[in-house]
């Protein structure tokens, strides 16, 4: 006759003695440590600020008259809606440049780093160099490319586009790891070869992942745009935003532009919502 | 010449644990073998062996006079596009057509770019229509193969394995996953393709009587080993309880009364 008999040696147990459901002791145990540190030592930060001129009955007011010359009574004082919207069509170009180019480089090395479809070698080394590539800002590449471009769109542009396709080697080489092992199982034993597995196997798998993490780039390919009209002179709207705002201190202008950006953000995000949806119910 | 021997396979997935032990057999033209054997046993591994999907380890494939294990990375393509395979998942792309799915079937005879660009002709669309319709499920043709019920999809994964125009089918448990009905339904098929278009079929099954219907030959694997091949009337009781490593009926009746 067979028993179901414990296995004490199997079980983990807590402190308490009862059966531990969960493998990750040591890694809780860190994190919890951590997060305790992190917080004493915020509330320790507060006893060391220099609170020198420092005038809280002060500047509240004088902050709230400000953000309401920004929102509350916007106004283009320096050039028309026409060259506004010329400006912000600009903004929208450089950051779909970077992101296009971005994405048709990244299709390719994305193909190499993906651990299903290259070789272990292959993969590794252009996650390496991707990695890093990443782990530098976005802003420091264009200020590396300047050195050889100059400050400005070029510069601007080439940098957008390394980050860009660092990011999206990640993404997208993560989708074609997703790929079910069976399809490209099926398509090797017909004698397929590398290639026709990739265009008819892995890419219609993995298509509409693709296409969102584009998008989801574009949009932060804008906002960076936006940031480096302003900090590398890259032109477009972000250029006009520095100079409103550094160069005429004029709150009401900084307002309009503020509102315009924000504006293109949500018709991005629905553009990128529809997109979705559409997609994944075709699906 | 058979057309597929097997000599002395030996296969291992770690060092010192082999999953196949010196397994040796051949397979003559227009033969329909059923494999057998319990959970484990290797009967996938074997499989994939013959096409090499897994790499040979010790010993020796030859297929239609080539030895598979020695071809480079063309001839490889080219002992593959003779062999059609089908599997217990069906294994095809969801998201594309039953009709683009079949035609996967064709890449083993394309160029590199042909392949990619998707370029088939007439005659070969043609034929996967008539395949289709053979099987019974050509109204579907347009639809996403994720949208056919198991059944359905496994005829599409039939198709495209005899689009390939395959000297030999190898079947990976191709009902494992269906009701009853569906199942008689793809063993009528397989039956059907074996004898009128006289291609050989090794299928791997999990039901005896189901291998003992519609198979000639049953090869039996226990623990890798080749423990039974012979023509299927000969499949005794006592060698199916050999191969599932079962007690004779009699020991099993002790054995529950205890
Ligand atoms: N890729 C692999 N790597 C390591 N071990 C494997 C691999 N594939 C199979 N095995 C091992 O080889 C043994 C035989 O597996 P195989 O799939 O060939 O058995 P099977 O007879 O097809 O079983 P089933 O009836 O469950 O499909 C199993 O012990 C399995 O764990
Ligand atoms: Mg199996």
């Amino acid at each position: 006759m067979q028993q179901i008999t414990q296995q004490p040696s199997v079980t983990r147990h807590t402190r308490s003695g009862k059966i531990n459901i969960r493998s990750g002791n040591r890694v809780s145990l860190v994190l919890r440590a951590t997060l305790w540190t992190l917080g004493a030592l915020t509330v320790l930060a507060f006893f060391f600020f220099d609170y020198t001129g420092f005038r809280p009955l002060q500047a509240i007011p004088e902050t709230l008259y400000n953000l309401k010359a920004m929102f509350l009574e916007p106004k283009l004082s320096h050039f028309g809606w026409g060259e506004a919207a010329m400006q912000v069509a600009i903004t929208l170009g450089l950051g779909a440049l970077a992101t296009v180019f971005g994405a048709a480089f990244a299709f390719f090395l994305a193909l190499g780093a993906a651990e299903n479809l290259s070789v272990p070698w292959l993969s590794k080394s252009i996650r390496i160099v991707v990695a890093f590539v990443r782990a530098v800002p976005t802003v420091l590449w264009v200020l590396i490319f300047a050195i050889a471009a100059g400050l400005g769109s070029e510069a601007a542009v080439l940098g957008m586009l390394f980050h860009s396709v660092a990011y999206l080697v990640k993404a997208f080489s993560e989708a074609f790891e997703e790929v079910d092992p069976k399809i490209l199982e099926a398509l090797r034993s017909t004698g397929a070869g590398w290639w026709q597995t990739v265009v008819h196997g892995v890419l219609p798998s993995t298509f509409t992942y693709l296409l969102s993490w584009t998008f989801l780039r574009f949009e932060i390919n804008f906002s960076v745009a936006v940031a480096m009209g302003a900090a590398a002179g890259a032109g477009g709207i972000g250029f006009e935003l520095f100079m409103a705002s550094g160069f005429y201190f004029d709150l009401r202008e900084v307002g309009v532009i503020t509102y315009m950006i924000l504006a293109i953000a949500i018709v991005l995000e629905v553009l990128s919502t529809r997109l979705k949806s559409r997609v994944y119910s075709a699906s | 010449m058979s057309l597929l021997e097997v000599n002395g396979l030996t296969k291992s997935y770690q060092p010192g644990n082999p999953i196949l032990k010196d397994v040796s057999f051949s397979v003559e033209a227009g033969e329909f073998i059923a494999v057998i054997g319990p959970s484990g046993a290797g009967k996938s591994t074997m499989l994939r062996c013959l096409n090499r999907m897994v790499d040979i380890g010790e010993g020796q494939v030859l297929f239609d006079g080539r030895d598979v294990g020695a071809q480079n990375k063309k001839g490889l393509r080219d002992v593959r596009k003779n062999i059609g395979m089908v599997f217990q998942h069906y294994n095809l792309v969801p998201r594309l057509t039953v009709i683009e799915n079949v035609l996967h079937g064709r890449f083993g005879y394309k160029s590199t770019l042909q392949g990619v660009l998707g370029r088939f002709t007439e005659e070969e669309k043609r034929k996967a229509f008539d395949l289709l319709g053979k099987l019974g499920i050509a109204e579907h043709a347009y639809k996403r193969c994720d949208q056919l019920s198991g059944g359905q999809q496994q005829r599409v994964g039939i198709c495209r394995a005899l689009i390939q125009d395959p000297k030999i089918i190898l079947c990976d448990e191709p009902i494992a996953s269906l009701d009853p009905n569906s199942s008689r339904i793809i063993m009528d098929h397989l039956k059907t393709i074996s004898i009128e278009f006289g291609i050989t079929c090794i299928v791997n099954l999990h039901q005896v009587d189901v291998a003992k219907d519609y198979a000639n030959r049953i090869i039996g694997l226990r623990k890798g080993e080749v423990v039974f091949d012979g023509p299927s009337p000969l499949l005794s009781q006592r060698f199916t309880d050999e191969i599932y490593g079962m007690k004779t009926a009699v020991e099993m009746r002790e054995l529950i009364t205890v």
